[in-house]
Parts: structure tokens; sequence; C-alpha cells
């Protein structure tokens, strides 16, 4: 049996008439990294909730770090480390601080509490502003704050919503890189939630997407691309969409066809771009289809996130 | 509990450093003894048989503790709306530990407000009573009070949902505890409707309390009574800010 950080079953979280997750199941095994994706509204942040023990499930169970979410939340406590999805800091402490009184709160000794905030402002490059008020700090710098803090009490399962929104692209790197770093050094599990897709690509050796409070699709991200097709075709043009759709689908190395129904393309997903796009073009004439531009590219994970989840916008 | 200290020594921690907010509690003590006693001591003369000042002091010392747990308040609010709060909820802590914590540094402002209006009011010539034992249990009771006051401002900051609403429903509190009560005129002058609405009032037994205990004034109301209704606002309260404050972090 596979010793998993976090094996979460039939979790359903309602609040009012809103069912925020509604029948999920998610299982992480040690030591690795997960990240789900999902719209906005999917549930990710309540799916954390739950796990962290901020909020108590309506229906289902939890185990994280091998106890129970519920009976057993103050053990979870112990063992969890979390980035909230907004920055949430003291703005009139310091850095030090910060990372001190969470450590006080977890009673760590007064020289452990020392080294730590030592070995992580060298981590996450906060050296100089740790004295300073986080007042002053900008984006990033809180970001990774946060992240150290996180990492004060050296979590077997640190949960990161969202944890590189709104950061520049230097910061997003670096982050990154911690991020791997901790899990190949200290083996520590990482469940994170993101809406970049590159994000979900450089770290995680699982991704989830979540959609209406459900798990859609699971996979690694190259099984979950691959299973798309090898490669799309994008076609374009004007005329009968659905007609040419459905011709393509009936060729027998298509994997699929998605016409979004907001955008003039038509996307065929191939076993090879390059041998199929004489035949799939053909397919377009005669049928009432006026071609304007094709594009052959490998599917990105966001082609397998629209796939999912489609398009329509939620709110 | 010693989240409940570590959350203390945070709480104090901010406050010492807020330069604002520490000039603002004296000046507002300054102003009260100022406007208030000075100038309605120009004005009434002598109530009771003692100085004006030394009759209304107990009564805006009570209602700067009000004031102070204000201010203790907005830390809850402000650490609920912005979600600080779920630093501590995740952490290995009894949740009660950190309605605790911010309760003592509630209650530690409202009694720094308090006895800073003391002081101020008596260097401005408000007469204590000979009696250090008597200003000690005036403390005591002070104290005992400041926990109720700071209950009733956390039970505010548990449920609102902005600083502005926060304000509003508190200024509800502020206006009848100082003037449905004993603060600027003696019982005995009151008409009977009035006098029972101001014996419902938790703040006319301390005020009297005080009044006898540390400036010298007969006690109208017997002093166990006023203990115990002293004692029993401050448990009414802290249950309600417990209560309220468990509702509010139901996930
Ligand atoms: N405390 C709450 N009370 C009522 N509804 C809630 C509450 N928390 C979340 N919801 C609802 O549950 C749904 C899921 O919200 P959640 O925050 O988990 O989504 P999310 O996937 O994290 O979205 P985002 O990507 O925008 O962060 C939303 O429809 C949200 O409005
Ligand atoms: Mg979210």
């Amino acid at each position: 049996m596979t010793d998993y950080a976090i094996d979460a079953r039939g979790l359903v979280k309602r609040y009012g008439a809103i069912t925020a997750v509604d029948g999920l199941d998610l299982a992480v095994p040690a030591g690795t990294i997960y990240a789900l994706l999902g719209p906005n509204g999917a549930g990710k942040t309540t799916t954390i909730n739950i796990l962290t023990t901020l909020a108590t499930p309506t229906e289902g169970e939890a185990r994280v770090a091998g106890h129970d979410v519920r009976r057993e939340a103050a053990r979870v406590r112990t063992r969890i480390g979390v980035t909230f999805q907004e920055m949430v800091l003291d703005q009139d402490l310091t850095g030090r601080e910060v990372l001190d009184i969470h450590g006080r709160l977890y009673r760590l000794g007064g020289a452990l509490r020392r080294r730590r905030i030592a070995e992580l402002a060298e981590l996450v490059q906060l050296g100089d502003a740790l004295d300073r008020r986080v007042r002053g700090y900008s984006g990033g710098m809180r970001r990774r704050l946060e992240l150290a803090r996180g990492l004060m009490t050296d979590p077997e399962v640190l949960f990161l919503d969202e944890p590189t929104q709104g950061l520049d692209p230097q910061n997003r790197v670096g982050i990154w890189s911690y991020l791997r770093a901790l899990n190949r050094e200290r083996g520590m599990t990482l469940l994170l939630t993101t809406h970049y897709m590159d994000e979900a690509e450089e770290l995680a050796s699982q991704v989830g997407i979540v959609d209406r409070g459900r798990l859609v699709a699971e996979g690694a991200p190259e099984a979950l691309v691959s299973a798309l097709g090898a490669d799309v075709i994008r076609v374009r043009g004007s005329g009968e969409r659905g007609h040419f759709a459905a011709c393509a689908r009936a060729l027998p190395f298509v994997t699929r066809v998605d016409s979004p129904a907001d955008s003039e393309l038509v996307m065929v997903y191939v076993d090879s771009g390059s041998r199929r796009l004489a035949e799939v073009v053909g397919a377009a004439s005669g049928n009432g289809f006026a071609v304007e531009d094709v594009t052959v590219a490998r599917p990105s994970l966001g082609d397998v996130f629209l796939h999912h989840t489609g398009r329509a916008l939620r709110d | 509990m010693y989240a409940t200290y570590v959350i203390w020594t945070k709480h104090m921690a901010k406050f010492l450093r807020s330069t604002e907010e520490l000039l603002g509690l004296f000046l507002q003590s300054v102003l009260w003894v100022l406007l208030f006693g000075v100038g309605m001591r120009g004005l009434v003369g002598e109530v009771a048989g003692g100085d004006y000042l030394s009759f209304i002091l107990p009564g805006i010392v009570a209602l700067s503790s009000l004031g102070g747990a204000v201010g203790g308040g907005i830390v809850l609010l402000d650490e609920r709306l912005r979600g600080i709060l779920k630093e501590y909820l995740v952490a290995p802590i009894p949740r009660l530990s950190i309605l605790l914590g911010n309760a003592t540094s509630t209650a530690t402002k409202a009694l720094f407000q308090a006895g800073l209006m003391l002081v101020v009011g008596v260097l401005m010539g408000a007469r204590l009573s000979p009696n250090p034992p008597g200003w000690l249990a005036a403390l005591l009771l002070l104290a005992i009070f400041s926990v109720g006051f700071s209950g009733l401002a956390l039970a505010v900051a548990a449920v609102s949902r902005s600083i502005a609403g926060y304000h509003g429903m508190i200024f509800l509190f502020n206006l009848p505890l100082l003037f449905a009560s004993n603060a600027l005129y003696p019982l005995a002058v009151l008409p009977d409707w009035m006098r029972v609405i101001v014996l419902l009032n938790p703040t006319t037994y301390l005020i009297d309390a005080v009044r006898a205990l540390a400036f010298g004034a007969a006690p109208t109301l017997p002093l166990t009574l006023s203990l115990a209704v002293i004692v029993l606002f401050a448990v009414l309260c802290t249950w309600l800010a417990l209560s309220l404050f468990r509702r509010s972090i139901r996930g």
C-alpha cells in the first residue's frame, strides 16, 4: 500500500444552498507535489480549508499526514504548514517577529527558532529586510515571508493556495526553485492550487483538475496532455464549422475534436500533426468550410484544462 | 494556555508600537477631564458634598475603559477581516486560547486607559480619599469591569462585517452606558422612571463603588451588590464573546 500524505474520500462541503465541494476524492502520495487546477469558484480553497482543518466537511473524510482532519485535528495541525490564497500578514510587525511569533505558537524553543529564522531568511532571500516592518515589503517579499512562515515548523505537508498569484517572473521562478528544493531534499509533500498552467507543469508530478467541486481529470501533466492526442491541429475558418467537426471526428486517426462555441477555431487532436495535416485540411474542403489558417502544435496543459472545464465563465 | 500569552505579547507589541493610538488615548483622557470635569465644575460646583470633578471622574474612568476595550476589539476585528485569525486557527492551539489572548490584551488596554484617566484626573484636581486599600479595591473592580467591556467589544468584533459597522454598534452601547447611568448626576436627583433604567445599567454600580472606595463618597448602593453586579456583568459579557466567537470561526 502506498503511503498517502493526503487521502480524502467523498468530500462534500455545502454552504447553505451552495455546494462548494461535491464529492471529491484526493490521494497524494507522500513526498510528491500535487497541483489542483480549476476555474474560479471550483472549490480549491474550500478543499484546502477542509484539509487544513479550517472547515469541517459536510460529508466524507480526509486524512492528512496519517490523521483524520475531523477527529484528530490537533495532530494534523502540528504536521502541516499553510500559505493562504490572500496575503495574511501583520503589517506592524517585522519579518523576524512574524516568524518568531509563529514559532512560539507551535512551542518551538528559542534556539531552534533563531536557527530556523536564519535558515529560512537565507532560503527565501529576505536577509536584510527581516528587521523591517512588513508594511514596507513588496508583494514578492510578503509572499516569500509567508512561505518562510509556513516552513518555520518544518511541516510534513505544505499547503499553498495560489502561491505565486500576482508576482513577477523573478519571484515566481524563485519560489518554484525553493519549493522544488524542499520537496527533493526534505521529501516534503506539497499540495498547491494555481491558475498558471506553467506552474503546474514546472512543479507537479500529479495534477488534478477540479470543476464545480468535482475532480474531472487527474494524472501526470504529460499523461493528461498526451491523452488528448499527440498533436493538435488548430483550424481557423468560416462556414459550416459543425459539419467540418463531424467529418474530422469520423477520421480514424483523430482522437478528439473540440469546436468551442465562442471561437472560430476547430481543434483536431491527432496522433501525428505533420502526417495528418493534409487529410484534416482535405476534410474541410468540399464541406462548406473555408480554411483561413492552420497551425500544428503539441497540446498544452491549458488545452487539457479547457477541454475538461469548457470555456463558459464561472461566477 | 501558552498560546494566550503569545497572542497577548503580540498585541501588546503592536499596541506599544502604534504611537498614534497611544497619543490618541492620552489626549482623549486629557480632553475628557478638561472639557467635562473642569468645565462642568465651573457650572456645577458641588455635588453630594464633594467637588464635581471628583464626582464625575469615576464615570469618565469607566467610560474610558470602554474606549480602551473598543480599541482592543478592533484588533480582533482587523485580524478576523484580514484573515490573520486563520494563522491561529491552523496552529495546534486551543480555540479558547485565541479568544483569551484577545480578551487579555483588550482588557489590558481598557485598564491602561482607565488608569491613565485616573492619573490625569487626579493631577487636575480630583481628590482621592486617603485610603490606599480602597484605591486598590477600586482598581480591582475596574479591572473586572474592563474584562466585561472587553467581552462586549469582542462579541461585537466577532460578528461585525466592517470597521464602520463595528463602530456603529459600539456607539449604540456607548451612549446609554454613559448617559443612562449615575456618571454625570447623582441617583437621588433622577426621576423614578429614569432611576429604573439607570439601575439596570451595570456601569452605575461600578461608578458608585469606585466613588465610595477611592473618592470617599458615601455609597448609595450596597457595596456587595455592586461587586456582584460587576462580576456578573464580566461573566455574561465573556460568555457572550465566547459564543459569538465560536460561531464566527465555525468553518
Ligand atoms: N464561507 C462560505 N460561505 C458561502 N459560500 C462559500 C464560502 N466559501 C466558499 N464559498 C463558495 O464555494 C464555492 C467555491 O469557492 P472556493 O473559494 O473554494 O473556490 P476556488 O476554487 O478557491 O476559487 P478561486 O480560484 O477563485 O480561488 C464558491 O462558489 C464560493 O462562493
Ligand atoms: Mg481559491
